[in-house]
């Protein structure tokens, strides 16, 4: 393992709370704050500046998707602090314009039981980068065509895959291609969505912005809008 | 006293005229009492006769006392005080010939006969005003100049005449017959003309002018009936004081008691009923015993004078004939006598028909109660069985007070008049008899249509409750067990770290098992209500398509109001129309649309299936539907294809 993250844990669910703080304790990560609501998580994130905020959607005083608008309040005014949203469900109403972007991950709470994979998208979102949940990823653009991007289906399912948040040798792997095919591939798509190299790794972050808002808009209007 | 018409065409007296006259009529009379009582030449019986005819003098008096310049008041009186008069100037004339004559015989002998058309003077007058007073115009008001020329003609034609045993004495001269002539024939003229007068003032008249006249018809039939049966009675040898005492006093008590009821309380009684009723029994009885005749003389020509065979067949089919031909009879009667009543039952009973038929509505029968009594102010008021008391908009209002509509001694409705009168009173209480079971029919629809609302009212909310359950059940599950059991899962990795070996394997298997148990718990509560309705029904809709093994094509434009229950009640309707169409129906393709009409949802499910659902369709899916107070449609032909949609 690597060095320790700082994590701010917002959570209402005591239960939760504890195995959480103590798993990620396990996991050698150092949390400094557990909260229980969205007004202390802000205090919390502004006095601690963590490297990570792991942060439960539905939350006091609202039980709503206040931990989305938190969120996106964090990403805005504190960029340096990722945040990882939890949820026991799909719900995607409040955090549209947040999937895609860098240092932003959204997960189903079971996954956390995957202890790797869970710890892996902490590093990921701490370092500015995606970490999206299979599931998440499958319920915004499912398994049709996406003729807005003219991918073909391989490449779609390379795009997929990235959208998660995995890198290229993950998805080698998962994919049982070589690493080299997958770069060809990801060349394929950054050309067919006119993305041209600019050095950066934001390429990669628009291919996945651009996939997720063709595929994971429904064709009868935008349902960011609702 | 109701206002009457407006008098256009009738001319008044002057009040001093009428009472004057009024008084000179109690006169005579009075005068006729005291000689028949006092002197030689009268008698007791005289007396009593000058005395009934005190009876249109005292109610000429009420009249004058009504109203002073109505010229009714005076010709009443005058209509028995002339007859009156004519008998003491008999009584006069007689005594001349007598031992002691009485004052003024000397001059009353000369008209002792002539003076006989003073008699109908009265009568004359009295249906030449009756009820308003004269009509205008140069023709009637000639009339009474006529009829004084007609007096002084019989006077002269009978100058001097006496009057023996009832016959005429007296001389002949070509003068005299032709004056007796033109006596004659201007009594009868001013008679016909008086007569034509009343018809015209009926016809012309409104309601209350037409009830009042109709009130001096039936005495005046009565009258006519009652002279016809004194001549009857004389034919059959009675004699001739029995026989035309009850015309007589008819003449003298019943006339002016009619023409005082018409004039102070013309709706006391219905006179429309009374006569229609009276008249047609007449009638039936006259017919009946022109059959009875008929047959006996018929039988007993054709079959010789067997007497008691004629008169049994007689009597048998005049017994058949009688209620039929009475029924027949009223109804004839009654159209003429009564008309303004059978025209409002009539149009109640075709009301009635309309109804039976389907071309109206029960509900309109206010209007039509409306129309047939003539009172635009009429209100109907049902009674429902719990007492409480509505209009028949339903709109409640307290007990109201009015006519009573009873069905087997239940009361069922009150109405209220607008016009409020005895005769107003009864005219109602005939058409709700009609129109009874119209205002029970709208009595027990509106009863019908309240429950049906509520019905409806109560499924919407239990529909409601059960949506919000749902959400709470969904919300329990995933905040409750589901968290409890990832928390478990978290606390048995952290063993997992601390121990090796099998039991790690162990513990792994448990993990992967709750995590299971995560899924399936995630997946019930998904079935309970689906969380991505959250974010729209296209949004739950999207998964129901990801879910089908056959091509779903979505088109979805979700009303901005759709509330929840709705939104749950569109989404299950959807889903399990197209679990039917995958398990029953073999579908290789379906449509699924969301459509907002107006603020409501329109869903529509179609697939290409083997079709031939029956009517109404599923009942799960209609329970759904109605719940929220929707329609569902399923068009299933046999030929194939299925289209279920709900309009919530």
């Amino acid at each position: 393992m690597t060095d320790a993250l700082r994590i701010v844990v917002a959570e209402d669910s005591l239960l939760f709370r504890e195995g959480l703080v103590r798993l990620l304790g396990e996991l050698g990560h150092d949390v400094v704050a557990a909260v229980a609501d969205t007004p202390l998580l802000r205090e919390a994130v502004e006095e601690h500046r963590p490297d990570v905020a792991v942060v439960d959607i539905r939350m006091p005083p609202d039980h709503d998707s206040d931990g989305a608008r938190v969120a996106a309040y964090i990403r805005s005014d504190h960029p340096s602090v990722g945040v990882l949203l939890l949820s026991q469900h799909i719900e995607l109403r409040h955090c549209l314009e947040l999937i895609g972007q860098p240092g932003f991950g959204y997960l189903l709470k079971d996954r956390v039981l995957h202890l790797a994979d869970f710890d892996e998208s902490l590093r990921r979102v701490a370092a500015d980068g995606v970490a999206l949940d299979p599931q998440i990823v499958q319920a915004l653009v499912r398994a049709r065509p996406t003729p807005g991007l003219g991918l073909t289906p391989r490449e779609q399912e390379v795009l997929a895959l990235v959208a998660q948040g995995h890198s290229n040798a993950a998805i080698s792997t998962a994919l049982h291609l070589s690493d080299r095919t997958i770069e060809a591939h990801m060349r394929s798509i950054f050309t067919r969505l006119g993305l041209t190299d600019d050095g950066s790794t934001h390429r990669r972050v628009r291919a996945v912005i651009a996939y997720l808002e063709t595929g994971g808009q429904p064709s009868g209007g935008d349902p960011s809008a609702r | 006293m109701p206002p009457g018409p407006i008098r256009c065409h009738d001319v008044a007296m002057a009040p001093a005229a009428a009472r004057s006259m009024l008084a000179a009529g109690s006169v005579v009379p009075l005068l006729g009492i005291g000689i028949g009582l006092g002197t030689v030449g009268g008698s007791p019986a005289d007396s009593a006769a000058h005395a009934a005819c005190l009876v249109a003098v005292a109610i000429g008096w009420l009249l004058h006392h009504r109203d002073r310049s109505s010229p009714v008041a005076p010709a009443l009186a005058w209509s028995s005080a002339a007859v009156s008069l004519v008998a003491l100037n008999d009584t006069l004339a007689a005594s001349w010939y007598t031992d002691g004559p009485l004052p003024l015989a000397s001059l009353s002998r000369h008209v002792w006969a002539g003076l006989w058309p003073v008699n109908l003077a009265g009568l004359f007058a009295l249906l030449l005003v009756f009820p308003d007073g004269r009509r205008r115009g140069r023709y009637w008001s000639a009339l009474p100049f006529a009829y004084a020329l007609a007096v002084a003609s019989m006077a002269l034609a009978q100058w001097d005449a006496q009057q023996a045993g009832g016959e005429v004495v007296g001389e002949s001269s070509p003068l005299r017959s032709a004056a007796g002539l033109v006596g004659i024939v201007l009594v009868a003229a001013c008679l016909v003309s008086a007569v034509i007068s009343l018809v015209l003032a009926y016809r012309e008249g409104g309601e209350r002018r037409r009830l009042q006249v109709r009130w001096l018809m039936l005495a005046g039939a009565t009258s006519v009936l009652l002279l016809i049966c004194g001549w009857v009675a004389e034919a059959l040898g009675a004699s001739i004081d029995a026989a035309y005492t009850p015309f007589i006093l008819s003449i003298v008590v019943l006339v002016p008691a009619a023409v005082g009821i018409a004039m102070i309380r013309h709706d006391l009684f219905d006179v429309d009923r009374i006569l229609g009723t009276g008249g047609s029994w007449l009638l039936t009885l006259a017919v009946s015993a022109g059959v009875f005749g008929v047959v006996v003389t018929t039988i007993s020509r054709t079959f010789g004078a067997h007497a008691g065979l004629s008169q049994a067949s007689a009597a048998f089919v005049t017994a058949i004939v009688l209620l039929p031909l009475h029924h027949l009879l009223v109804t004839l009667v009654g159209r003429v006598v009564d008309r303004d009543r059978h025209v409002a039952i009539a149009q109640i009973e075709q009301f009635a028909a309309d109804v039976r038929s389907g071309v109206r509505q029960p509900e309109s029968i206010e209007e039509v109660l409306r129309e047939a009594q003539g009172d635009p102010d009429l209100a109907l008021v049902l009674r429902r069985p719990d007492g409480q008391w509505v209009r028949l908009s339903g709109e409640a209002v307290g007990a109201p007070d009015g006519i009573r509509v009873e069905v087997a001694g239940d009361l069922i409705a009150v109405v209220e008049l607008g016009w409020d009168s005895a005769r107003a009173r009864r005219r109602i209480a005939d058409l709700t008899r009609a129109a009874w079971v119209t205002i029970e029919v709208s009595r027990l629809r509106s009863v019908l249509r309240d429950a049906l609302d509520e019905v409806s009212a109560s499924q919407t909310r239990l529909a409601e409750a059960a949506a919000t359950e749902r959400h709470r059940l969904e919300r329990d599950l995933h905040d409750g067990a589901q968290q409890r059991i990832v928390a478990t899962g978290m606390r048995l990795r952290i063993l997992q770290r601390h121990v090796g070996g099998h039991a790690a394997s162990e513990l792994e298997t448990a993990v992967d098992e709750l995590e299971q148990t995560v899924r399936e718990l995630r997946d019930l509560a998904h079935g309970v209500r689906p969380i991505r309705l959250s974010d729209g029904l296209h949004a739950a809709l999207e998964a129901v398509r990801d879910a089908s093994p056959v091509p779903v094509s979505l088109s979805v434009r979700e009303p901005a109001t759709l509330d929840e229950t709705r939104r749950v009640t569109a989404y299950l309707v959807i889903s399990e129309a197209v679990t039917n169409a995958l398990k029953h129906a073999a579908a290789t393709r379906i449509e699924v649309s969301v459509d907002d009409l107006e603020g409501r949802v329109l869903v529509m499910v179609s697939d290409d299936g083997v079709g031939g659902v029956l009517a109404p369709g599923p009942t799960a899916l209609r329970d759904r539907v109605l719940s929220v107070g929707g329609q569902l449609t399923v068009r299933s032909p046999a030929q194939g294809g299925t289209t279920v949609t709900a309009l919530l």
